[in-house]
């Protein structure tokens, strides 16, 4: 059966998961509505910058969150004077580290979403006097549901993932920032291959079922719209 | 407080660099027609109008708020006003009643209810957007524009694609609505602007050529609607009853008695209809032994020439007139001039009703 030790980590993954996921979802529709929309001349600069955890490698993304987490630096010191403890190796620096490592993957399913939804709804909406408010909730939002979908999943799944951002600035602290990925390194680096099973295997069931599902629910909802 | 809903003060004064040049002032009352060739411009207008297009510089006043100005721009949620697209666009994600019932404003004259029975889709309400025709979606769309209360409601040739049972529906409505709420409506059929309106924008070119009645502005040679005039003018006949024993409509046109063939007597009192220019046979004297049923006195008022070998003859009847196109040769044979007294035989009517 799985540890306690494994339990913990299991808790602290969902719980890091579960979180960033919240927020990205917060975050990310105003800015992909934004570089969905804008034509300012700086906006493809904010897209490099939302995109470039897709191709750095997360050592590189770590050592650049690390520096600046340290009390030295502006943010880091920052940090400190707000809240009394440092970022480093802390479930709240896991937490800031995860969002920026996760946040083109939330950010660019609902851009391509906004970017294809129909402007006629949208002159619609305005001429029966929506504000921009109402015009999300009751139109862009439901229109684009399926897309939230995809983008919470990407990002919840994205973050039980990561594993070399969390080695760089989390380190490998029970309970604080041990995650499911570095407990099952853990495991394999002292030749416990029978638990390193066991978690590998939960680990991959989890993700087919939470896969197998999303998709489930919309390729339903696709052949309902496509049949009516 | 003063009535204001039933009467609207549009001016507006609008340019888009080497494109667009509006200037006008329209008071509404009622329904004013906004009529040109595809291209000329009507679609853009409106749209600048009401804000969707933000590249236009200038002012727009509606009774007395600035809606544009060189400092202001009023958004189009903000307008108080409601617009019927050419095309339904419904949201799809909703029913029909869904679409409705997100549209309502406190201040709608019409309940969801009335407007089901009024416009024939109560048995529609909670069908899915792409179950529904696309006369029923107009419908419903039509609906739920009044329903958000507007103080200037805006149609863009919202029949143009529609079937015969919706626009039958649809024109009596549109015409009985415009008493509460003034409208603006884009046509490109000279029918539905005779029926509907009694005030008209004309725009050619990107620019508003005139602002009248569609009577008067048909008439006017000077302007760019002398090609559609060419072909026909309308007239409104009233007075109408059933002649039981020859089964026709008979009416009056000024005064003058005019028969009309039509399946079964209507409900309405008066009725519009067309006659083309090559349709009235001019005569000096009457001809009473043939099969032509309408004539008309009238006087000659002008004589256009068309071409080297026909010639557009302007006949006043009282108060409305009629167009004849003749040839020269019959011109000359029977020595017409301005002034003069003729007979005008009608070959061919065609009846304007609501299923036009």
């Amino acid at each position: 059966m799985l540890s306690e030790f494994d339990l913990s980590a299991i808790y602290l993954t969902f719980k890091l998961a579960g979180l960033t996921t919240l927020i990205l979802l917060i975050i990310s529709p105003p800015l992909a509505w934004w570089l969905a929309r804008s034509k300012l001349f700086f906006r493809p600069f904010i897209e490099s910058l939302v995109a470039l955890p897709l191709v750095l490698p997360p050592t590189v993304l770590g050592f650049y969150l690390l520096l600046s987490f340290s009390p030295d630096s502006y943010f880091g010191g920052f940090w400190m004077q707000l809240t009394g403890s440092g970022l480093a190796f802390s479930f709240s620096g896991l937490l800031i580290a995860s969002i920026i490592y996760s946040l083109p993957f939330v950010v660019q399913p609902l851009q391509s979403a906004f970017v294809n939804l129909d402007k006629n709804y949208l002159e619609v909406a305005a001429t029966l006097g929506f504000s921009p408010t109402k015009t999300f909730y009751k139109v862009v939002f439901p229109m684009t549901l399926p897309s939230f979908i995809i983008a919470g999943a990407l990002g919840f799944a994205h973050t039980i993932g990561e594993f070399g951002v969390v080695l760089m600035i989390g380190g490998n602290i029970p309970g604080e920032t041990q995650v499911l990925s570095i407990a099952l390194f853990d495991h394999v680096e002292t030749l416990q291959y029978e638990q390193a099973h066991l978690l590998s295997f939960s680990l991959l069931a989890f993700s087919m079922t939470l896969l197998i599902l999303i998709y489930g629910v919309l390729q339903k909802r696709q052949k309902r719209l496509n049949n009516a | 407080m003063p009535k204001s809903i039933f009467k609207a003060q549009l001016k507006f004064n609008l340019k888009k660099q080497g494109l667009f040049d509006f200037v006008g002032q329209i008071s509404t009352q009622g329904i004013c027609g906004i009529f040109g060739d595809s291209g000329a411009g009507k679609t853009s207008l409106v749209r600048a109008l009401i804000g969707l297009d933000n590249d236009f510089m200038g002012e727009v006043l509606f009774n007395g708020q600035v809606w544009q100005d060189q400092h202001h721009f009023v958004k189009t949620e903000n307008r108080a006003i409601g617009m019927v697209f050419q095309e339904p666009r419904l949201f799809p994600h909703l029913d029909a009643l869904g679409n409705l019932k997100l549209a309502l404003h406190k201040n709608s004259l019409y309940s969801i209810a009335t407007l089901a029975t009024l416009l024939d889709f109560e048995m529609l309400l909670d069908k899915k957007v792409a179950e529904l025709s696309g006369g029923q979606k107009q419908r419903i769309a039509i609906a739920r524009a009044i329903l958000t209360a507007p103080q200037l409601l805006i149609m863009d040739e919202p029949l143009s694609s529609l079937d015969k049972h919706s626009r039958a529906l649809l024109l009596p409505f549109i015409k009985q609505l415009a008493k509460q709420i003034p409208i603006l409506y884009i046509t490109h059929s000279m029918q539905e602007l005779f029926y509907l309106s009694s005030n008209m924008l004309l725009i050619n070119n990107g620019k508003i050529e005139a602002i009248g009645e569609p009577q008067q502005l048909f008439l006017d040679s000077t302007l760019s609607l002398v090609k559609h005039a060419h072909s026909g003018l309308l007239l409104t006949v009233e007075k109408l009853s059933w002649d039981e024993s020859h089964a026709m409509l008979q009416g009056e046109v000024d005064g003058q008695a005019i028969f009309l063939t039509i399946d079964k007597m209507i409900g309405e009192a008066s009725l519009q209809i067309k006659i083309e220019s090559k349709d009235v046979i001019i005569a000096t004297e009457k001809f009473p032994h043939s099969s032509l049923q309408n004539c008309l006195t009238t006087t000659i008022e002008q004589i256009e020439h068309l071409s080297a070998s026909h010639i557009l003859l302007t006949l006043n009847l009282g108060e409305q007139k009629l167009l004849a196109k003749i040839t020269v040769k019959s011109l000359l044979q029977l020595k017409l001039k301005v002034g003069l007294s003729v007979f005008s035989y009608i070959k061919a009517v065609s009846i304007i009703g609501e299923t036009s």
